[in-house]
């Protein structure tokens, strides 16, 4: 080899026969690589082996902080820094603190998400090296992709290429990095 | 997701016979009538007894509402997974009628012994304190609308739509099922339509006539909304029972996948966080205004006269924690949502806590010689049980009985396809 290369890229033609290759990969072992396809195929990500997303977590994580700024927030300023009577009310209940803790989970629950989802699935990006294939446009319209990074641990230029071909892919190409 | 259904089932048989298990929750539901019955005519202390048999029908009927409430919910929104629980739902709705002869006993008690279920319908009644309904200008001002003519005819109007609309929607359903119509569908949007609107405003008279007139002198605007709540709620976990019972009993094999537990749980956890919302800003907003009028129906449910803390604090404790913080939590995990097993749980747990939250909102107008809530551990809590069982049995044993009678899925509905392999 001799410049690098980002990996290796096979077409399919249907959906039937990517799912079935993308669970042969999965199970060949293969962790950094991807598939490309003109529309969604639901139950991909299964046979990709996909886990669920961690954004959900993310935003759990957002949505307490968001809860504690609330509450600490009302109990530092009414409670703390200056202490005011309002309405004959103790100077720091939760009941009073809720509603602007409600809110700010809320707010902080919607930022950690959006940032969250922005950060795992690496967007916005401007360039990325499949675009250097001449036929990629057809994964917007009717061909199927499935690329394997040489970063992966299983890759090997001979193997995979063979793995792709057993798999049914055509037009097997080193992609460039 | 892997967990696609499979393929149509190419003849889908008529629901297997249900027959026994309706005949046995027939039984279980005439015993613990027949119970309620002999504590009514013998227990010492009669007006518990009537009160717990308000907390029972009243516990059924909001679960026959959020039936009829997630139906016409699902026409009128054109959803797709949920066509095959909504079959279940119709089925449920069976119960309206049966719920209506079992309200009957109150209805005849109201105007047998006036004031003894709804103290504003004896104007001599005397209240603590101060003087008689008759003579009480909050009593006065509202005669136009507490009056025992207005509740008739509303009660009577309230299963009246209740009963039409569930007929109107299982007949077009049912039909649909020989004739594959796509008529059918059409009818019954129109029939959501008109019947959203009627169902928001029956339910929320029902929960202002019968539970909230327990204390008339209280204000609420939050009420009706707090009862619609729980009504979608307790409707949404017994379609999680149905679905893992059918589940396991093999009827619902190919049928459901992991995708359909996952989008009823999150309506779970969105009711939930609905609930706690109207709950807690019904109780902030009186906490706030600090105003007489409002605050002695929580005074009742947390203090006596001599300033004690009573059982009604910490039920109200059990319900904040039980009825939002534990089913919140739960529900955001999405493993527990999609597993069987775990979620029935929640559904089960959630269900318990309604009828707690019911019990919270009837029985304290049970008072001593001070005026004092009597404590929530009591005998009443077995009336509250047996009524429950005893109108729960009949409500499963028309559910069963109408189980039978049709497809177990609605076949030809055309978002059927689209049920069958909802994803996410």
């Amino acid at each position: 080899m001799a410049a690098p290369s980002y990996g290796l890229i096979a077409t399919f033609d249907t959906a039937p026969e990517i799912y079935h290759a993308a669970a042969q990969v999965r199970d060949a072992g293969y962790k950094n690589w991807d598939v490309i396809s003109p529309c969604p195929l639901h139950g991909l990500d299964a046979a990709m082996g996909l886990k669920r997303s961690i954004v959900p977590r993310i935003s759990l994580a957002g949505g307490i902080t968001g809860f504690c700024t609330g509450m600490s927030l009302i109990w530092w300023t009414g409670a703390y820094d200056y202490k005011l009577t309002v309405g004959g009310k103790p100077l720091f209940s939760p009941m009073f603190a809720f509603p602007v803790s409600y809110e700010l989970t809320i707010l902080f629950t919607a930022f950690a998400t959006i940032i969250g989802m922005f950060i795992v699935n690496g967007l916005p990006r401007h360039h990325h090296p499949v675009l250097k294939y001449d036929q990629i446009k057809r994964g917007l319209d009717d061909r199927f992709f499935i690329v394997i990074e040489a970063r992966d641990p299983r890759f090997n230029l001979a193997n995979t290429s063979a793995l792709l071909a057993k798999l049914g892919g055509t037009g097997i190409k080193e992609l460039e990095a | 997701m892997s967990t696609h259904a499979a393929t149509v089932p190419a003849a889908l048989p008529t629901a297997a016979s249900t027959a026994a298990t309706a005949g046995k929750a027939l039984t279980v539901g005439l015993i613990g009538l027949a119970a309620t019955l002999l504590a009514a005519l013998f227990a010492p202390e009669k007006h518990g007894v009537a009160l717990s048999y308000l907390v029972g029908v009243s516990y059924w009927t909001a679960i026959a509402i959020g039936m009829l409430l997630m139906i016409l919910i699902h026409h009128i929104t054109d959803a797709s997974w949920s066509v095959v629980i909504r079959r279940q739902w119709e089925h449920g709705l069976a119960a309206f009628k049966w719920l209506f002869v079992l309200f009957l006993p109150l209805l005849i008690l109201a105007w047998a012994v006036p004031g003894f279920v709804w103290p504003w319908m004896d104007k001599t009644h005397v209240l603590h304190g101060h003087g008689t309904v008759g003579t009480d200008i909050l009593y006065l001002k509202k005669e136009g609308f507490l009056n025992i003519y207005t509740f008739t005819i509303m009660t009577l109007v309230f299963f009246g739509s209740w009963v039409w609309l569930s007929a109107r929607l299982r007949r077009a359903s049912f039909t649909q099922d020989t004739d594959g119509n796509a008529a059918w569908t059409f009818k019954n949007r129109v029939t959501s339509a008109m019947g959203l609107p009627i169902a928001a405003l029956t339910l929320t008279f029902a929960a202002i006539y019968w539970i909230k007139s327990l204390e008339y002198h209280w204000f609420s605007t939050m009420y009706g909304v707090w009862f619609f709540a729980n009504c979608a709620r307790g409707a949404l976990c017994c379609g999680v029972l149905i679905m893992v019972w059918l589940l396991h009993r093999g009827d619902y094999k190919g049928i459901l996948n992991t995708n359909h537990f996952h989008s009823i749980g999150m309506l779970m956890l969105a009711f939930t966080v609905f609930w706690a919302y109207v709950t807690f800003s019904q109780y902030f907003l009186i906490w706030n205004a600090n105003v007489p009028e409002e605050t002695f129906w929580y005074n009742l449910r947390e203090l006596n006269h001599d300033g004690t803390t009573n059982q009604w604090w910490y039920v109200g404790l059990v319900i904040l924690f039980g009825h939002f913080v534990i089913p919140f939590c739960a529900l955001l995990s999405y493993r527990f949502k999609v597993t069987p097993h775990i979620i029935r749980r929640i559904a089960y747990w959630v269900l318990t806590i309604i009828l707690i939250d019911i019990c919270y909102n009837v029985l304290p107008a049970l008072k001593d010689e001070h005026g004092d809530s009597l404590p929530f551990l009591s005998i009443n809590l077995l009336w509250v049980l047996t009524s429950v069982i005893g109108v729960g049995g009949i409500c499963i044993w028309a559910y069963l009985r109408s189980f039978p009678t049709t497809k177990l899925i609605p076949i030809r509905d055309p978002r059927i396809g689209e049920c069958l392999t909802h994803h996410e």
